[in-house]
Parts: C-alpha cells; sequence; structure tokens
C-alpha cells in the first residue's frame, strides 16, 4: 500500500522558508500544557480532592492493562500524574506531601494553587487516560525527547524512546566524517519534527536538514517544534509523500534517516489502545508484511543519496532488519556497503544502516 | 600599675587582635600570638605574602618554605595556656552563672573536642606533608595536581587557624578580665565575661561543624536502599526505610529527587535510590551505612507471626571538583532498556524508558527512571554510574593508605548497625552507640538526626583521649 500524495506540495529551495506560513495558517498547532499561561486557579484542598480521586482511579486499572494488550499498570499511571501535576501546576514546589499538612491545618487547604487548565479540564483529562486510554502525551501535549521536549497532538505520531538513537547513529557517522556534517539531510515522514530537529543539533549549525511529511498536522507542529527550538533557518519543511518533494536535490544527500510506518497491517487491530486507537494509522501501518515503505525507501536511496551518502532506518524488529539488509544485498547489488543491524536498549534488532557505496 | 599603663596595655591588646584577624582573614599561614612579639609577627607576615606568591606561582624568594609549626603555644601574659586550663579542672557550672573560670573551662574542653573531632594530630602531618608537595619545584608542571594539593593545603590552613584564633580570644579575654579586676574596672570585666559567655555558645556551633570535616562531607549524596532475603516482608521493610530517609532529608532542607526505583511484586521495593541535594547531605548519610533490621508482626503473614527483615543502605558521595574523577570509556558500558515489554518501537507507547547503565569490566551498574527521556534517564545513569566508580576508586585509594575508612561497596548482611523493634515491645537501638530510643514511629517518619549526631561524636570522640 504506498501512500498516494493527497496534495503534491513541490516546493522550491527558495520558498522553501515561507512554506511555514502556510502550514500554521491552515492548522494551529496546540500549545504544550507546560507552555500555557497559569490562567486558572484552585483551592489546594479541591486540587488535593482532583489528585486523590485521579489516584484510585490509576490503582483501579491495576495490571488490568497489562493483561490485555501490554498497557499501563498503576504505577507507570502514578508517575504519568505526577507528570501531569508537573506540567499543569505552576508552582512547581507543591509537593503531594503537603496533604498531610492540609489535614492538621486546614487553612493551608485554603490557600490558591494557580493552574494551566481549570479543575474540571483535569479532571476530564484524566478521565480520557484511563477509561479512553488516551495516550499521556496527547493529555499534556507533549513528550520529553532525547534532551528536547516536542509538541504533540492527535495525527501526529508520538515519538519512541528507541527512536532516539537514530540520532545518536548519526553522531556518531558525522564524528567521523566532518563532511557529512556539512551535508544536506532528510527526514522523511517527520511526524512531530522529532529526528529532524534531532539530526539538526548534531549538524552544529553547518548541515542543513529538509524534513518531509504527507500529513498537513504533521507539518503543523513539526513548523511549531522546530520555531521553538529555534531551528527555521536551518530545517525546511517540505508537504509530500516520502521522496516527492524531494526531486530537486536528487543524488545530492548526505544523509537520509526515517522512521517509517512498518507494523503489518494485520497487526494494527490487535495493538495496544493507546497506540491503535489514538494514533495515525498512516504512521504505523506498513502494508502486508509491514515492509511496503521501507523498500521504497530503500530502492529510491539508491539514486537520493551522493556517493558515500549514510541511511538509518528504524524497522518492527529481527525479521524486518534481515530482510531489507538482504533485500539491498540482493537486489542492489554493490550498491551499498558497510551494511549494519543496530539493536535498541531492549536488544532488540531495531535499525539498519549503511552508506552508499562510492568515494565523497 | 597606673591607671595610663593600664590603659595603654589594654590599647595594646585592642591592637594585636585586630591586627590578627586582619592577618587570618587574609595569610594562608596560621599566624602565632605570643603575648607581645610583635616583630615575630611581622616576621610572619613576610612569609605570609611570600607563601601567597608562591600559591599563585609567582617564587619571587624560592628560599622561604611552607611553615606547617605551630610551634608555639599561645598564652596569657602569665602563662596560662589552653591545655593549662584543661589541667586546672576548674568545675563547669551552668551558663547563667557569672565565673569566667567556668565560662573558660567550658570552652578550653570544647577546643579540645574540636581538635579531637579535626584528628588535629593527623591534620598536622597532613598539612607537613602537603607543604612538602608545595614546596616541590616541579609542582606546577601538573596543574591540576598542584591545584588539587594547594586547594587542600589551604583548607586544613584555614581550619587550624579558626581554631588558633579562638584559642588566641579565649586567653586574651582571660587576660583581660584579670587586668580589670587588677584595676577594679567592673565594666571591663562585663564586657570580658559576656564575651566569654558567647564564646562558649559559639563553641558549641563549632563542635557541630567539626563532626562534618571528612573530605566528602560537604557533598550532596545518593542514598541507596536495598531489600534483604524474606520476600515482600523485607520489600517493605526497605520501602519503610527509604521513606524514613526521604522525610528526613525533607526535614534538614535536602532536595530529594528519586533516581531509581524497582518495585516488589506484592508491596514495597527491592532496591531504591535517591538523591540529595544540599549541604552536608553526605557528612550526615553517610552514618546510615549498613543492614538495617525490623523485628514485627508481619502484615502480609496471615498467621500473624513475628518477622525479622533486614535492608542494607549504602551512601555515595557527589564529588564534584573532579579530584577523583575515573575516566569511563564508552567501549566499557552496556546500555540496556530497564523492562522489556513486547514488541517495542511504534507498536508499544510506553512512558517508561528507564535506562540501565552496566560498567562491564567492574560489573558495576547504575539504573534511572525518574526523567521523562530515555536520553535522560541515560544521562542521569551515568551521572550515578560515576559516582559509584569515583566511591570505588576512593575506597581503593584509601585501603591503599592503609587508612580506616569505611568501604560502601561492600556492606556484608552480617554489618548491623540498627535494630528496629516493633513487637513485642517498641525500642530503635542503634548497635554501634547504643544510642535507643522507645518510639518507632518517629523515627521512620524521619527524626534521625540524635541517632546520627550520636554516631558521629562516638565514632570521632571515643578513640581515646588523643587529639
Amino acid at each position: 500500500m504506498r501512500l498516494s500524495i493527497a496534495r503534491a506540495y513541490l516546493v522550491a529551495p527558495h520558498r522553501a522558508k515561507s512554506i511555514r506560513p502556510i502550514c500554521s495558517s491552515s492548522l494551529n498547532p496546540q500549545i504544550p500544557l507546560f507552555l500555557r499561561p497559569p490562567n486558572y486557579s484552585v483551592t489546594l484542598k479541591d486540587f488535593h480532592k482532583w489528585h486523590n480521586w485521579a489516584k484510585i482511579l490509576n490503582c483501579s486499572v491495576g495490571s488490568s492493562f497489562v493483561d490485555t494488550d501490554n498497557g499501563p499498570d498503576s504505577t507507570l499511571l502514578h508517575r504519568e500524574l505526577k507528570w501531569l501535576v508537573q506540567d499543569a501546576v505552576e508552582d512547581k514546589s507543591l509537593s503531594s506531601e503537603l496533604e498531610n499538612e492540609i489535614e492538621q491545618n486546614p487553612e493551608l487547604g485554603l490557600r490558591n494553587v494557580r493552574l494551566k487548565v481549570g479543575i474540571e479540564e483535569l479532571y476530564r483529562l484524566w478521565k480520557q487516560r484511563i477509561h479512553e486510554r488516551r495516550p499521556f502525551q496527547y493529555i499534556v501535549g507533549c513528550e520529553h525527547w532525547r534532551d528536547l521536549i516536542l509538541s504533540v497532538e492527535e495525527g501526529v505520531l508520538i515519538p519512541r524512546p528507541e527512536t532516539e538513537v537514530l540520532v545518536d547513529l548519526v553522531e556518531k557517522v558525522v564524528s567521523d566524517n566532518e563532511a557529512l556534517r556539512e551535508g544536506l539531510w532528510v527526514d522523511l515522514g517527520t511526524g512531530s519534527g522529532a529526528i529532524a530537529i534531532g539530526i539538526c543539533r548534531i549538524l552544529e549549525g553547518r548541515g542543513r536538514v529538509i524534513a518531509t511529511d504527507l500529513s498537513s498536522i504533521a507539518l503543523a507542529v513539526a513548523g511549531y517544534n522546530v520555531q521553538r527550538y529555534g531551528l527555521q533557518d536551518l530545517i525546511e519543511l517540505r508537504q509530500g509523500s516520502w521522496y516527492e518533494p524531494l526531486q530537486d536535490v536528487q543524488g545530492k544527500l548526505s544523509g537520509i534517516i526515517s522512521n517509517p510506518p512498518y507494523i503489518p497491517s494485520d497487526n494494527i487491530f490487535g495493538l495496544q489502545a493507546e497506540v491503535g486507537k489514538h494514533e495515525p494509522r498512516v504512521a504505523l501501518d506498513g502494508g502486508t508484511n509491514g515492509m511496503d515503505e521501507l523498500i521504497h525507501l530503500c530502492d529510491e536511496a539508491t539514486v537520493m543519496l551522493k556517493l558515500g551518502g549514510f541511511l538509518a532506518f528504524e524497522t518492527n524488529g529481527e525479521d524486518q532488519c534481515k530482510h531489507l539488509v538482504n533485500y539491498m544485498e540482493n537486489n542492489h547489488k554493490g550498491k551499498f556497503c558497510n551494511l549494519k543491524i543496530v539493536s535498541d536498549f531492549a536488544s532488540i534488532p531495531r535499525f539498519i544502516t549503511g552508506f552508499l557505496n562510492g568515494a565523497i | 600599675m597606673s591607671i595610663f599603663t593600664f590603659r595603654k596595655q589594654v590599647c595594646n591588646r585592642i591592637f594585636t587582635l585586630v591586627r590578627n584577624v586582619f592577618i587570618s582573614k587574609h595569610r594562608f599561614i596560621p599566624v602565632l600570638q605570643y603575648s607581645s612579639a610583635t616583630a615575630q609577627n611581622f616576621a610572619l607576615w613576610n612569609r605570609g605574602i611570600t607563601d601567597f606568591n608562591k600559591i599563585f606561582g609567582f617564587p619571587f624568594t624560592t628560599l622561604r618554605l611552607f611553615s606547617t609549626q605551630i610551634a608555639f603555644e599561645p598564652s596569657t601574659s602569665d602563662g596560662l595556656t589552653v591545655e593549662g586550663i584543661l589541667g586546672n579542672r576548674w568545675t563547669i557550672l551552668d551558663e547563667s552563672e557569672s565565673d569566667w573560670r567556668s565560662h573558660a573551662a567550658a570552652i578550653a574542653q570544647s577546643i579540645h573536642l574540636i581538635k579531637k573531632r579535626l584528628q588535629w594530630k593527623k591534620l598536622m602531618m597532613r598539612l607537613e606533608l602537603l607543604s612538602v608537595e608545595l614546596n616541590k619545584a616541579d609542582l606546577w608542571d601538573d596543574p591540576a595536581h598542584a591545584g588539587k594539593i594547594s586547594r587542600e593545603h589551604g583548607s586544613i590552613m584555614s581550619k587550624i587557624k579558626e581554631i588558633n584564633a579562638f584559642e588566641r580570644e579565649l586567653l586574651e579575654h582571660i587576660d583581660m578580665i584579670k587586668l580589670a579586676r587588677e584595676e577594679n574596672d567592673t565594666e571591663l570585666e562585663s564586657e570580658s565575661l559576656n564575651a566569654l559567655l558567647t564564646m562558649r555558645r559559639n563553641s558549641r556551633e563549632k563542635e557541630l561543624e567539626a563532626l562534618l570535616s571528612g573530605e566528602n562531607d560537604s557533598c550532596s549524596c545518593y542514598i541507596e536502599v536495598q531489600a534483604g532475603a524474606g520476600g515482600t516482608e523485607s520489600m517493605d521493610w526497605a520501602a519503610m526505610v527509604m521513606q524514613m530517609y526521604i522525610l528526613w532529608a525533607q526535614r534538614r532542607g535536602f532536595k530529594v529527587t528519586v533516581m531509581e526505583e524497582m518495585p516488589g511484586e506484592i508491596a514495597g521495593i527491592k532496591r531504591a535510590t535517591i538523591k540529595l541535594d544540599g549541604e552536608y547531605a553526605f557528612g550526615y548519610a553517610k552514618s546510615e551505612v549498613g543492614v538495617h533490621r525490623l523485628v514485627r508482626i508481619s502484615p502480609f503473614d496471615s498467621n500473624k507471626r513475628r518477622h525479622t527483615s533486614f535492608a542494607a543502605v549504602a551512601v555515595i558521595p557527589i564529588t564534584g571538583d573532579g579530584s577523583t574523577h575515573v575516566q569511563i570509556n564508552e567501549s566499557d558500558l552496556r546500555i540496556e532498556r530497564y523492562r522489556s515489554g513486547g514488541a517495542g518501537g511504534q507498536s508499544v507507547n510506553t512512558t517508561d524508558s528507564a535506562v540501565r547503565i552496566v560498567h562491564i569490566p567492574t560489573g558495576i551498574t547504575a539504573t534511572c527512571q525518574n526523567e521523562r527521556s530515555q536520553h535522560q534517564n541515560k544521562a542521569a545513569a551515568m551521572a550515578v554510574l560515576q559516582s559509584r566508580l569515583n566511591q570505588l576508586e576512593m575506597t581503593r585509594q584509601a585501603q591503599m593508605n592503609a587508612q580506616h575508612t569505611q568501604s560502601l561497596s561492600d556492606i556484608t548482611w552480617g554489618n548491623q548497625i540498627r535494630s528496629y523493634v516493633l513487637h513485642p515491645y517498641q525500642m530503635v537501638k542503634d548497635l554501634r552507640t547504643n544510642y535507643e530510643v522507645s518510639d518507632p514511629d518517629s523515627v521512620l517518619e524521619g527524626d534521625l538526626d540524635s541517632f546520627i549526631l550520636n554516631y558521629l561524636s562516638a565514632s570521632l570522640d571515643n578513640d581515646g583521649d588523643q587529639l
């Protein structure tokens, strides 16, 4: 299943910087909770009432989510709740230890807590978290990823911890080869812009990055994140499917990095509720064996990369890694060199890396 | 003595006092006071300047050496020394009694205690050693080493200087009182008596400060708690111990961060690490190293039997100055996700991004799950690992120097330090000091200071009467 292009946006490089306003004028990305102004206020007593209610809700979950679809358990939900409090409350020193003191000193409970969201909304949000299994990252509107805090919302894939390693791989490559650091890199299917921003910071302002995505929401969110890290002059966003918006830079790329959809279509329905029910299917579904997009990315890389250029893709695991390396060695004989399978921190073979054969 | 000579003497005293304060604030050497040796003081002043220059790398005079000698004991004009005061065994009365001998004796005793806590003789020997190092011609060939040496030299010097100044102050006030009595100057006498009282009060604080004079005492630290054998009951006990430290640290005003926590299957923790940020966190917490024992009717035993459980506590200083900084090779590390859940990648959305790092050559591991991204968990775990390796190196060095040291890396389960009995009677007893209280609840709520101070003073004070 190849994704067809809904709106082919071919933007010439000199017009590229103007693409952000195009996106944000049609779609306004949500501001993450922690960045919102503290316009709401509630008494400490009422705040703790909510907090206790949410904790009890967490406890009621027990291991039931783990048993049904490997979802979060109570411990994890407690931790998420702690982070929600961190993001929603203006006064960072507020801790749940105060609870005991409120019992002893009721006047404390009358103190006001400044919030970035109304208390009713907090009830609504945590109900969504537990009852609808809405992902925590959509609840707070952000994901902490590497040393970044990225805005995310429905319609955009939440960057995974595993994917952080892709940026480490690039860091390793450019520290061994400074010429690559100064080149042009692409992040295909950028989503929230995580990989593009991660790479761009690794390049230390010497190289440039183009991030592509088919989805307008994704581009709007990526644009917001790029802007927040002040990288709008170094990262160019282009709308379109995979390499299609990149015809003007054919054979000029120093690196191609992507975390394309790779879950086999049949597996989509058995996914953890947070993923299957809430995240964009277009960012997850990789076709019958999950490799439609990966194969396409490898095929085209032969013409898109410059000689000696680097590629790194994330996959579903060992089978896909092996299959892909085999495919590249057999179907593109002699085109690639140094093909490697790299494991993630859970020791699952997760990434394939390699170079286009030839001197730079 | 005429009133004229008396006033002159008083003025002289005040002059010396003021000058000494000035000197001791600005020079790197202890300035010695022996009654009225102005000329010698000026010689010391000169030497001070030379030392100052050398420390900062301007060896204008190479003949001068770093002085470490405290050869002359300060004394009053009629030859009374601090040792002498102790020898007199004057009765120490309550603070409210306006008796100068009582005040003087109390202060002299404090000075003795402080010196003992600072391990005065050892301190002098160390200073001698450092001075020899500092006088070496090739010292600055290794600036890092030189910096470390001169920092330590400076810090020991300032300790010695402070105590010497305190001694001098005591003797000078005694001189004043004697003088005032000769001259029947009641105003001066009561002034000096008040000054002694202030000193007596300040000396308590100094005694306490002296308890925390170890090399890393002022550092922040990590506290690790591990459950002993015995399943859920022990894990619950480990969680109670951890909670006790969190509450204690909060009372003390330390910032507490949970670095890692490995929960037990049913209750409690298998193991956890917290970080305490604050002045002297390590100095206090180091007293808690060892095995803590609990006796109670287990809430997890349906037959309501009495159980004994154990939890081990380790404390690691976070040495910020890089004095013992072990270089870690990236290739010696194995980094792994703490819990691996299913397929990972896009199929899983978990906010659990805990990371464990194993240092393969030593087998030492560090884990962090407190941060919100894997990258940050990795960085935090690296910091823990770094501290653990530094600690290991410090222990190794200490053993090489054949110094007495608590080895935090090998807590044996036999090394019990404290017993908490909730049933059949109520008691917490420190097995090292025999200090005990009959209110376990308050201890478990973090009321630990009395145990800690008792241990600290016992370990430093009961070591004979030697300085």
